[in-house]
């Protein structure tokens, strides 16, 4: 309760910060949560923007199919170099460096592949979401302790009930974090795609509304997406506590 | 010919390493035999293959040369069935609690969830563990999961249980306490025990054959096979003459393998 106290009482303060400041600047620019919430009224009520549950629809169709491709590569990906001794040793490194590079600085080309549409959003989303998937996989193999798999052969498992119950358990927690991390970034990458240059989808309503200057419409919109990328966490956190009952 | 029959039959045995200083010949034309009921210890200095015949029999390191029979058939492979294997290191699975760990081997065996508790409930009174059940690794000292990763081998009900240095990781007083512990398991459930140690304090108070084993290759040194009721003390004058003529085996070994 106290954490919920605390957490309500930082909530608060930031809000009237932003109270204060938002009022003493150009309203075109500055807008205090007393005006976001007509605003959002509007939004809600499909006054402002008519479009706004397709607009939601579309990028979480994105986000959706970005996170399955970086999942079902990131996975296939990490698995390869992870038990392959020497594809690791040669590949490895060079998926870490790659993870280094600004993704942004793709995105051009992306656009000029795969045009203004849902899939060059996808494939960003793909390119932010995939790294940290295959990385983590990649270290959670490292982690798994040879000596628990020779205790395992000892005892007559296989090589699937090595994989099943001795590797998955060791590395479930680094597994499950790259997840997360890599839906994370899914959704920041199907975002900034949708921002950088789109037609549809929550990203170019925020653009719409920003180039406008209808900045409490902004904000409003700001406020939406903020809830659909706190919800995806949530989901994923759900799914994590699934996954260690699946363990014991 | 003994009366009882060979549980175990080692011919012959090498083993080669590659290493990138080259091949290390681990071990060299080893050859031993152990009766059904026995305790036998395996002592020798660092180095000198102990652990490389124990995995031999365990099925998880194939010879180079020679043949290992169990029950007169040869190992191709780990056989919990017949063999259970007790490491160094715990080798606890962290995820699992006691009960849980001491499960696995019949778990993996697919014995009935119901049947593979009451094999492990039971057990953990023997173990000093009646309260730990429910426990993770983490939350037992060295002593207590050791006899958990003994629990986990003993569940499997096999004639053989191998033991590499169960108690090297541990305090010199919970060893002693240990070995007196697991003499006690050893004399009720009468199981073949192949202990590999460094410790001639173990080697003499537990075994009914020691085998010394030379440095690197290693070979059988020399057997001996001790008699003497249980429980040992160290201060008899037959186990004062046995700790020396012991120690000057292993001495002349242990020399050989500093240098």
């Amino acid at each position: 309760m106290t954490v919920v106290g605390l957490r309500l009482a930082l909530l608060a303060l930031l809000l009237a910060i932003w109270e204060i400041a938002g009022r003493l600047v150009n309203p075109l620019l500055g807008v205090p949560p007393s005006a976001v919430v007509p605003a959002l009224r509007d939004l809600l009520r499909l006054q402002s923007y008519p479009d706004l549950p397709a607009s939601i629809l579309l990028t979480l169709r994105e986000i959706g199919a970005a996170y399955a491709l970086s999942v079902a590569a990131g996975l296939a990906c990490g698995f390869m170099l992870g038990m392959h001794r020497l594809a690791g040793r040669a590949w490895g490194p060079m998926l870490a460096a790659l993870y280094a590079v600004p993704a942004v600085v793709w995105y051009p080309s992306l656009m000029l592949f795969f045009g203004l549409d849902a899939a060059s959003k996808i494939a960003f989303g793909f390119l932010l979401g995939f790294f940290p998937i295959a990385l983590a996989v990649l270290a959670g193999i490292r982690q798994v302790s040879p000596q628990l798999v020779v205790v395992a052969r000892a005892y007559g498992a296989g090589t699937v009930t090595v994989f099943r119950r001795v590797m998955l358990p060791a590395m479930l927690f680094t597994l499950v974090g790259g997840l997360r991390t890599g839906l994370a970034l899914c959704v920041i990458g199907v975002v900034v795609g949708e921002i950088l240059g789109s037609k549809a989808g929550m990203g170019a309503l925020i653009n719409h509304a920003y180039g406008l200057l209808r900045t409490a419409d902004y904000v409003a919109l700001v406020l939406v997406t903020l809830v659909m990328v706190v919800g995806s966490d949530v989901l994923a956190s759900l799914l994590e506590r699934r996954a260690r009952r699946w363990t014991d | 010919m003994s009366a009882r029959p060979e549980l175990i039959v080692v011919e012959g045995v090498t083993k080669r390493y590659l290493t990138s200083s080259g091949p290390v010949e681990a071990l060299h034309d080893v050859s031993l035999t152990v009766e059904e009921g026995a305790f036998c210890t395996l002592i020798g200095p660092s180095g000198c293959g102990k652990s490389t015949l124990l995995g031999m029999l365990g099925g998880l390191v194939a010879p180079d040369q020679g043949r290992l029979l169990v029950e007169g058939r040869p190992v191709t492979g780990p056989d919990p069935r017949r063999v259970a294997t007790v490491f160094q290191e715990a080798g606890l699975f962290p995820w699992r609690t006691t009960l849980q760990n001491v499960e696995f081997g019949l778990e993996l065996q697919g014995v009935p969830a119901e049947r593979r508790r009451k094999t492990a409930t039971e057990l953990l009174g023997p173990l000093g563990l009646a309260g730990f059940a429910v426990r993770y690794p983490r939350e037992l000292s060295g002593g207590m999961k050791q006899r958990v990763a003994i629990g986990r081998a003993l569940a499997l009900d096999a004639k053989i249980l191998l033991m590499d240095e169960p108690f090297g990781a541990l305090d010199e007083q919970t060893r002693v306490l240990m070995g007196e512990w697991l003499l006690d398991i050893w004399r009720r459930t009468r199981k073949t025990v192949i202990f590999v140690t460094h410790s001639l304090h173990e080697a003499l108070v537990l075994s009914t054959r020691v085998a010394v084993m030379t440095a690197r290759p290693g070979r059988i040194k020399a057997t001996l096979d001790l008699a003497m009721e249980y429980p040992r003390s160290m201060e008899s004058s037959e186990m004062v003459t046995l700790r020396a003529k012991l120690w000057s085996e292993i001495r002349e070994e242990s020399l050989r393998a500093m240098r």
